[in-house]
This record gives structure tokens, sequence and C-alpha cells, in this order.
């Protein structure tokens, strides 16, 4: 039996098909037929209904020589269809579009698309109420475009009905996710009048008075991802209540605070009415809560806004008496309390009402972390659009990548979080705050925990980190992303979630084995930050959040997610439960994410891209196949393994034959 | 030859040796005619530095009261530090140590000293050859043959005794045909595209000169190559000005009107001093440990090194195009041939053969476009980017090389069969190893100081049971087709695993590299069995 299933296939190249569509080409010379069995084993989800078919293929070897690159075609987001047969075309341009559940055509229309990397391209696009669709009609030039509306950040005019030249009257899109969107129309008659407006409207929804889409799609999923962050729950994993923190239900009804969440952690020995007197003396009365502590230690991340000391230099006792109460907790010396900005942005916060500790904090040391604000942010990343798209900066790359300063932006907020990470885990609590606390200190904070905390780099705890630092907190999604309003140039947007994803993404390049999910979950992340489809990013607090009913009449983006995790997962993950990473936050280490950032372009684009998705998947099934084959050698044993008992503490890597997918075991303390 | 008379202080205690990675520690040194050894004489965790002496690229002594320092900056980009009790054994070790270091002659190396316990010199040396690959080619056998006019290198002394040429030219007519190359480096197959049946051939620059000499024979051989096909295409490794500029020295290139069938393509690939410059440059960069990081990338583009990958990969790309997609032959060589034209014509095959990215097909590429093609290994890795010494014919045209390589693999982690570490190893053994695979400048240099006979082959011992699992790919799925890089800048990367092998984060990559290898090894073992 064994020899039979090892037995080679002679080398020939298959296609393997779905229901007639391709999925992928094997080549049977080194793929044994129980692998390929495996594989397929590991896909059943995808293969579950249809007829499968394997097809002997041959390809004839192109002739076009134009440049000495080539380009590959992969499963981005827009896809240059490689095999699209004149027929289907003729039939009708449009009809294969799938739409949502809830998604409705709204036009369709003849346009020209100016691909920058194809020129004028003919062809049909397609408004729905969630997305922008446009297919070339030329089979030779297969481009295709599937925008999310949520995506546009502007839409604009182009050229008058007077223009001249060709191609030179139609509409000017540009997005938020790193690329302009260009289309020439016929010049006579207003032809762009409807266009315009259809889209103006349904890409700016809120402007309008509409809803958004995620609160018209009647998508259905098996697992409801709302249900993936309880704060209590949280809190009780990490250990909480305890002798020295309380949970307080203070404001249960937004009035400590409007943009906090219903429930918070607290010094013990705080009573309801110094939250209230602190509260007055913090920027938007957010009080320093706990986010986060040491299991061990006890040590704690507080995270909170900057106090409001004012030109005066105003004091407030009840403050400082707050401050050295978390600082009491665990017997620590100092506290230490984290400034995100730089120095003199938090001198000239004073003027303004707001401002730093002072040395009437006694006990307390202030670190400034010189992180630059929103603005800066934004700035940086135009700067860095500019250099890669449509065309990407070629002569002198490096230098015009550094002075974007994009990636020392990202250096800033990674060692910010490494010595938020070693303070604690060097058994000192500390207390992170910027000037609001919805920006720098939710990036500090949450990479600070995923640094310290392995439950966080599961696929399920990441959500929860989430869920908690960024959507609880009262990080403002709305006004930072502008999710269906048409202002532009709004002065609030920036790109600080972005920007944690890309601190995020360089620690899984960093460490690839110490996180459970993989690239395309930051991916899909950031797609779904902009798409409006799904409620997760929805508007800017908790409070506005229950005012709109977000819970109960959109989905979650989580329910997509949960509902394919095979999707997201890395196979070489290793649970290494009591591991504090450290990331480099050297330049010398820091990478541009490539595959995100100019993932628009056809000729950078990772090459191979699915491929190697696909080969990931297979290694999960053939690491499930193990975990199962192990599991049986250990049942089949005489005397059960005290491993595979209740027991509490999470497998280590260091147990050769730990299973790596095994999930987190919680400890529950009772409340 | 003794190196006894070179060693005035052969053991020395209380040293203190600081290295990258590691705690500093006291001990024993000691110096022999091969290697620096220093053990650790903590009790309970004892260690061990053993260093060959030939990997040391420069040492800086300074002395302080009664005791020095030598910082010691190997050929592998490691920096170590010593601090030694006593001036005059510092003096002393430091002496012996740029001594014996830059010994030149190649039978006073460690390979020929080299004597592992568990296998003897008997084993089979090497992996291909043009022979081999002749005999394995039956394709070849048609329009091909094996010729041994260089049996006794009397007609080209770089070249191996047996080269592949095309079946209607006569031993004769190539002799002839030498004469008119430089260095004798007449055209020879170095690869035959199954697909198609074309071939990339290569050579060194032809000697018209100022007067413009022709040679029938060179021009009957070219046109023998593509017989049935159109035309074929001539892939200059130099500016078109640069190929002008040669006629004045007697070299030149394939004119239009004598070659009326081939088709000339001028592509830069900088090689020598300005590519020995540029790495120099580059490992500065990375070794610079000042506090002001924020002109890195700066600094990481005026080293060039990124320029040279791009433009080395660019032309390779374009020569398995013209193969490939459009299918003609190529000629490529550049003025000598032994350096940026080996090097294209090595990326092209890793770009279109599937056959040359398993394990063992690059090792043997390796072997017959580097070893057996004549790359002066000795002269062009005498040096690193460290030495103070007069440079001289120092290059790195096999690190740019395996840089390359590490990009495609990068871009393409599915298609190599081989690891990371393989390249890793490959470079540190170029410059200093114990075995005889890179030692001297040509075949003939070889079989004169009996290397075959007398050393170690590190291919073959990269294949053995134990050492391949490390230099295998756990991804590693064979693909039929051609894998073109992309060579825009944003595509291409620093290799980190190289220059910056000794910081603490590249080696937890490594480790995790390794981790996530044998991750695989072990479902594999367990799930299929």
């Amino acid at each position: 039996m064994e020899a039979h299933h090892r037995t080679a296939i002679p080398s020939i190249q298959l296609e393997l098909r779905f229901d007639n569509q391709p999925i992928r080409t094997l080549t049977v010379q080194h793929v044994t037929w129980s692998k390929f069995l495996l594989w397929l084993e590991g896909n059943r989800s995808t293969f579950s209904h249809g007829r499968i078919a394997l097809c002997g293929l041959w390809k004839p070897p192109p002739r076009a020589m134009a440049s000495p690159v080539s380009v590959y075609n992969s499963n981005a987001l827009d896809t240059h269809i490689s095999s699209t047969s004149r027929e289907s075309l003729k039939m009708e341009l449009l009809s294969d579009v799938s739409l949502l559940p809830g998604e409705e055509r709204i036009m369709d229309k003849d346009v020209m698309y100016m691909c920058p990397y194809n020129g004028a391209v003919k062809g049909k696009v397609l408004i729905t109420n969630y997305r922008l669709y446009f297919k070339s009609s030329d089979a030779d030039v297969a481009v295709m475009l599937d925008v999310p509306l949520g995506a546009i950040s502007r839409v604009e005019k182009m050229g008058g009905a007077s223009s001249r030249g060709e191609n030179s009257y139609g509409l000017d899109i540009t997005c938020k996710d790193m690329r302009n969107l260009r289309f020439a129309l016929k010049q006579e008659g207003h032809s762009r009048r409807d266009i315009f407006e259809l889209l103006f409207r349904h890409a700016f929804p809120l402007s309008h008075g509409q809803p958004l889409f995620a609160y018209v799609t009647q998508e259905k999923y098996e697992e409801n991802g709302w249900n993936i962050y309880k704060p209590i729950e949280e809190f009780r994993r990490q250990g909480l209540p305890n002798n020295k923190w309380r949970i307080t239900f203070i404001n249960k009804n937004y009035e400590l605070c409007d943009t906090y969440p219903t429930v918070l952690a607290v010094p013990y020995k705080s009573k309801e009415e110094d939250l209230r007197r602190v509260a007055a003396f913090r920027s938007r009365a957010r009080i320093p809560v706990l986010s986060w502590i040491h299991r061990e230690n006890q040590a704690v991340i507080v995270r909170c806004s900057q106090p409001l000391v004012g030109m005066s230099g105003k004091r407030n006792k009840d403050d400082e008496r707050y401050l050295d109460l978390i600082r009491e907790a665990n017997d620590t010396t100092k506290l230490t309390i984290y400034d995100a900005r730089p120095n003199v942005n938090a001198v000239a916060n004073k003027a303004t009402g707001g401002g730093y500790e002072g040395d009437e904090y006694q006990n307390a040391e202030l670190v400034f972390l010189d992180i630059q604000n929103i603005h800066v942010m934004r700035e940086s990343l135009k700067k860095l659009k500019d250099i890669v798209y449509p065309n990407v900066e070629e002569s002198h790359w490096l230098s015009s990548l550094e002075s974007t300063h994009w990636l020392e932006h990202v250096k800033l907020v990674l060692s910010g979080a490494i010595q938020v990470a070693d303070k604690v885990s060097g058994g000192n609590s500390v207390v992170v705050h910027c000037s609001d606390g919805w920006d720098r200190t939710a990036q500090l904070t949450s990479l600070a925990m995923l640094m310290l905390d392995s439950h966080f780099r599961t696929l399920r705890g990441f959500q929860v980190l989430i869920e908690k630092e960024w959507i609880s907190f009262g990080h403002k999604f709305g006004s930072r992303i502008g999710h269906g309003d048409k202002n532009h140039a709004d002065q609030d947007r920036s790109p600080i979630f972005i920007q944690f994803i890309d601190c995020v993404w360089q620690m899984t390049k960093q460490f690839p084995t110490a996180f459970e999910f993989n690239e395309r979950l930051l991916l899909t992340i950031l797609d779904h930050l902009y798409s409006c489809r799904f409620g997760t990013f929805l508007y800017n607090c908790e409070s506005a959040r229950d005012q709109h009913e977000l819970r109960s009449k959109t989905v979650s983006l989580w329910s997509l997610v949960n509902s394919k995790m095979e999707n997201y997962l890395n196979p070489f993950y290793t649970p290494e439960s009591g591991r504090v990473l450290y990331p480099v936050a050297s330049m010398r280490h820091l990478e541009l994410w490539v595959t995100y950032y100019i993932r628009w372009n056809p000729r950078i684009r990772q090459q191979q891209q699915s491929p190697v998705e696909q080969r990931y998947k297979e290694l999960l099934a053939l690491r499930d196949e193990y975990l199962k084959k192990l599991e049986e050698l250990q049942l089949s044993d005489s005397s059960p393994s005290p491993r595979l008992a209740n027991s509490p503490a999470p497998n280590s890597s260091t147990s050769p034959s730990s299973p790596p997918s095994q999930q987190y075991t919680h400890l529950h303390t009772p409340l | 030859m003794e190196f006894s008379e070179h060693i005035k202080t052969a053991n020395l205690e209380d040293v203190v040796l600081r290295q990258p990675l590691h705690p500093p520690s006291r001990g024993t040194l000691c110096i022999t005619g091969h290697h620096l050894l220093f053990s650790d004489r903590e009790e309970g965790c004892s260690r061990q530095v053993l260093l060959l002496l030939k990997n040391i690229d420069a040492i800086e002594k300074s002395t302080s009261g009664s005791s020095g320092t030598i910082t010691i900056k190997c050929k592998d980009l490691r920096v170590l530090q010593l601090d030694i009790p006593g001036m005059e054994q510092c003096l002393n070790i430091a002496y012996s140590i740029e001594t014996l270091s830059c010994l030149d002659c190649a039978t006073e190396m460690y390979p020929f000293f080299y004597r592992p316990s568990d296998f003897g010199l008997q084993e089979q040396w090497g992996l291909s050859s043009p022979e081999k690959y002749y005999s394995q080619m039956k394709e070849l056998h048609d329009k091909w043959r094996l010729s041994t006019v260089n049996r006794d290198y009397s007609v080209c002394p770089s070249y191996p005794p047996a080269v592949i040429v095309p079946k209607s030219i006569n031993d004769d007519s190539l002799k002839k045909v030498a004469k008119f190359r430089q260095g004798g480096r007449f055209p020879v197959i170095c690869y035959y595209h199954r697909k198609n049946g074309m071939v990339i051939m290569r050579s060194s620059q032809p000697l018209p000169g100022a007067n413009r000499k022709r040679c029938k024979e060179d021009e009957d051989l070219l046109q023998a190559v593509i017989h049935d096909s159109d035309k074929g295409y001539i892939i200059d490794t130099r500016s078109s000005q640069q190929a002008m500029q040669a006629l004045m020295t007697g070299g030149g290139f394939e004119s239009k009107s004598c070659y009326s069938r081939w088709k000339r393509l001028h592509r830069q690939i900088e090689r020598g001093k300005a590519l020995q410059e540029s790495l120099i440059k580059l490992v500065e960069a990375c070794g610079d440990e000042s506090h002001n990081m924020d002109r890195w990338l700066s600094k990481l583009e005026n080293s060039k090194w990124l320029s040279h990958v791009q433009a080395a990969l660019s032309t390779a790309g374009l020569l398995a195009e013209c193969v490939e997609r459009d299918g003609h032959s190529v000629l490529v060589h550049g003025s000598k041939g032994t350096d940026a034209t080996l090097l294209i014509s090595t990326l092209a095959q890793l770009i279109m053969d599937p056959c040359c990215r398993s394990l063992e097909g690059f090792l043997a590429l390796l072997e017959r476009e580097w070893v057996q093609a004549g790359h002066p290994f000795m002269q062009r890795c005498a040096h690193s980017a460290f030495s103070h010494a007069r440079p001289q014919q120092e290059s790195p045209v096999f690190l740019l090389l395996l840089d390359c390589v590490w990009q495609l693999w990068r871009q393409f982690p599915l298609a190599m069969g081989f690891s990371e570490a393989l390249l890793l190893r490959l470079a540190t053994e170029a410059y200093a190893s114990n075995f005889g695979t890179f030692l001297c400048n040509s075949h003939q240099e070889r079989w004169a100081q009996g290397v075959i006979k007398k050393t170690h082959c590190l291919f073959q011992t990269l294949l053995r049971p134990g050492e391949r699992d490390q230099y295998c790919n756990p991804l590693y799925e064979s693909t039929e087709l051609a894998i073109w890089p992309s060579v825009h800048p944003q595509s291409l990367q620093l290799w980190r695993g190289f220059f910056l092998r000794w910081t603490q984060q590249t080696h937890h990559l490594a480790e995790t590299q390794e981790k996530m290898r044998d991750m695989v090894i072990k479902w594999e073992k367990l799930a299929l069995s």
C-alpha cells in the first residue's frame, strides 16, 4: 500500500479544473499522488460542490518580446485576466460579475479606462451600491478593476466639453488605497454627468443622507464576528479583577467619557468619585485605565490622554494620587509615563490647555517617544504614494523612499512600543498617552501587547487586540478614514491604523513562526478598513456605534475571516506562550511593505503570489494530517499522555511533539 | 614551507575574545599554520572558536600600556576583537596572522591539509563537467560535438580539457578561433535549451583591434551555430563605448559587416575595481554602528551594489528572453569572458532551466560555469571588503552572483530546491575553505597542483546525507516554467542574510528558517508514512 502510494507518476503537466475553471497547474513529477490527495483534502471546502477534472496541459510558448521582464498574474483585487474567451465577451461583458447579497446594479456605461500600465483600455464600467467594476472589452488587453466605492476618496471631472486631445474628457478618481483611476468618456452630450453624479452619491453616502453599504448588505456567515471580543472575558483571561485592579461600570452610559468603552479596569483602591475628578483633568475625560497586565510580575500598561496642565501649569492632586495608585499596585518604585509625542509638541500643547506630567508627579518619570502627529503621517504616506503610483521611482528609489520618512516613522512607533514592552516585562508599570490618547497611544499599547502576550498573535487574539485597543477605545476610524464622506481634504484623516498594520507586518517578517495569521489577513483588514462592507471599522467610538445600532444591523469583518480561517493561517505558527518578541527597530531591518503599497503595479507585484499561497495551504493540510496521526499514535499509546489531559498552560515549542495549532486554553478567574 | 617560522607566540593564556552574538569570554588563544583557535576556559560551558586564517581580511592592532588589542575583520564580514595581555605577545600574534593569512601558494593552503576522519580522499571529485553535460544531453549530439583540442591546455589555458562546439567546426579551426579571442577563450556551448534547441554560448572578446582584423574561422563558427534559424544575438556585457575603446587595445567586438546574422546588444555590467569599491562602500554602511542611522537608505543607494544586482538580473533576463521567448541562440561575452560573462550565462540558465534549480543542479551549474569555466577564484577572492592591501585582481563577482540568486530565490520561494543557507555557505567557502573546490584560478592550475587528488570536494560534501538536509528548501515545488525576475529597484532587497549576517536579528531569522525546514520534514515523515 505504501509502495503503491509512493509510485511516481511520469512527469506531466496537469491542469486541475473545478467546474471547468482552471484552478491550478501541477507538475506531477515531484508531486506524489498521496501528496496531491492530501492537498485536495485540505481544500475540501473549496471543492465540496462541483466536478473536479484533471486535464493534460500544453501551452504554446509566448512569442512577444517587449521588455526583459515579464509580468505574472496574481489574484489581487484587480486582476489582469489572462484567459478570457472572446465568445463570453460578446455575450455580455458584465454578466459574470458576482454581486454580494444586497448589492444592486445602478448603472453601466462604455468608457475608456486610462490604465497607467496598458494605456487607454476600452471597456464597460458597472457601478453598484457597493463597487465600481470595470472590464475591458478587448480580450487582448484583459484588464479588470473591482474597487469598493468605500475606497474612493475623491471624484473629479477631468477636462471640459471643449477640451482637446483624445481621452481628455472624463473622470478622475482618487482612492484611499494607494491608487488613482481615470476614465475617459465620449465628449458629446454631457456623457459623464450621470455617472459622475451617481458615483458621487454612492461613494459618499453619508454626505447625501444615505446609509453606508454595511447597513444594506444581506451577507450571512457561519460565525458571528461580533462575538469575538467580550471585554469582561478578555479581562478574565488576563487574570482580572484581582486584589489590585477592579472592573468598573462607571461609564456604562458613556457619562464619564463618551469615547471610552463601557467596561473599564482601574486600580482597586480608586473610588468612583476619584475617577470623576481625574476625568476633569484629562483631555476628553480619557482617564488612565488598564489595557494589559503581566501575569507574573503584575506590571501594567495603562492608557489615557494628556493631562490638562495648560499655560498656568495647573495641578490636580487626584490625578497625581491616581497615578501613584497605579504605581503601588505592583510596588513599582517608579512609574514610567511614555508621552508618545516629541517633547516640543508636548510643550506646545500647553497653549491649548494640554501638556504633560511635571515634577509634581512624584515617583514617576516621563519619557518622550518622538512620534509625530497625524498630519505628519498623512503627508508622509502621501509622499510615498507619489513615488509608487502610478509609476515607481526608478533611478533614485532608495533616497526617494528615505525622503518620504515613512519607514522612519514606522521605526519610531516600533521602537516606542519596544520600550514600553521592555519596561513592563521588567516588572515596571507604565502609562502611555499622547494628546487625546486615541492614535499614537493605540499604536503603542497594541504593539507592546503584541510583543508581550502571545495570545494576541493568534488569529482570534489579534482580532481581540484590534477590537479592544483600537475600536473600543475610540480610535476615530470614522474621521481618520472618512467613511462615506465627500470631504477628501479633511484634516482629520490620517493613516494611523495603516501604520500600525505596517508595524505588525514588519514584526511578522522578523518572526515568521510567531504569528498564527498570515499576510493575507493584514491585506484583508486594510481592504475592508475602507470598503464599508462590514461594520467593524465604522464610526469613531462605542457610543456612536450603539447609537447607530451597528452590531445588530451590520456584519463584522471577523465573520468573513473566521468563516474561512484556513485562508488566513500561517502553517509555520509555533505558539510560544511566555515569549516576548522584541523586533529590531533599526532602519536596516525594516522594509517597505511592497505587497501592500505597490500592489497595483503589475510589474512590481510579488512574483508567484498565488502558487505560494497555494503551497502554504498544502502545508497547512500536511500539518493537520501530521497532527491527526500524532494524536492517533498518542491515543493508541496505552498510558494516556498527561499533556493531552486538561493542562491549562499553552504548549511551548520546546517540546518537540507539541501540536502547533492548539488553541490557547484560557484561565478562568472568577469575577 | 615552515609555518612555524612565522609563529613566535603559539599559545597565549588570559586572552579576552569579543565577537558578535556572544558575550565576551576569557580563554586561551592558539595560532597554528592555518587556524586561530580560541578556547574558553570557563568551567562547564567550554566554547571553542576555530577560525581559518585565510578567512581574515584585515587586522588592526592597538596597544595601550602593557596590553594590546587586535581587531580581526573576516572575509565573511565577521568582526572579532582580541584583548591580549603583554604588548610583545600582541605584536607577535598580529604578525603571525598578517603573514599566514596572506599565503598565496595554493598547496600551502588548508585544503591540502584538511583530512576529516569520516571520509577519505578516494571519494568522487566534482559533480559535472562539459563531458558529463554532453553525455547527458543526447539532443546535443546531432549538431554539436565534444572537442578535446584543449586537452593539454595549450589552446586556452583557462578552459577545461573538453568543451562543446559545433560539429562542423574542426579542431584546427578552433585553434585559429582561439587566437582571435582574448586568452584563447573561443565560443563554446554552455547551455542547450531543450524546448527549442537554442543554445547559449560564451567566449571572450574577439581581437579585431584598431585595424579591424577578421578571422574567417571565428565567423564560420558563429555561422555554424545558427544554420537553421535566421539570426542570433550577441550580448556584450560592456557598453558600446567600452567595446569601441577596446579596439584601441587590440580587442573589440563582432562588427555588423562581418557577422551579419548576429545582432549585438550592449548591456554594461560593472566588474573589477568598480564592483570591489561598491562592496567596500556597502559593507562600510552595514557596519556603521553609529547612532545616526537616518541616512541608511541613501548610503545603501550610494554603494550602488543593488544597481549592480539589477543590471546583472535584467541582462540575464534579456538573454533568457532571446532564447526562451524569441527562439534565438545567444553568444555572451565581455572582455575576458571570465567574470560578467559567467554571471549572465549562469543567471539566464537559472531563469530558464528547472534542472538548474534543484540542489544538485545548482551546484553542478556552478561547477561547470564557474569552477571549470575558469573564473579566477583565487585572484578575485584574495581579499574582501576590509582589506587595506593594495587592490589587485579582487572583485566580488561570485558574491554578486550569489546575491542575484538570492533575489531570485526570494521572488520565487517555491522554485528553488536549495535554501538561503546554501548561498551563505558558498559565499563563505569561496573566500576561505577546507575544501579544494574554489582553489586556484583555472582547471589547469588545479590539475598542476593536484587539487583533485589531494583535497576534498565541497560540492560532494554538501550533498552528503547529513549535510544536504540543511540546504534543502522546504517549500520547493519544481516548476517547468521560466522564472522571470522583477528587476525594479522596489523588487530588489539588500541580502540581509549575508550583509547583516552577524546581527542578532539575522541570526534569529536564520534559526527560524531552520526550524521551519525541520517542521516540514517532520510533517512529511509522519503524515505521508
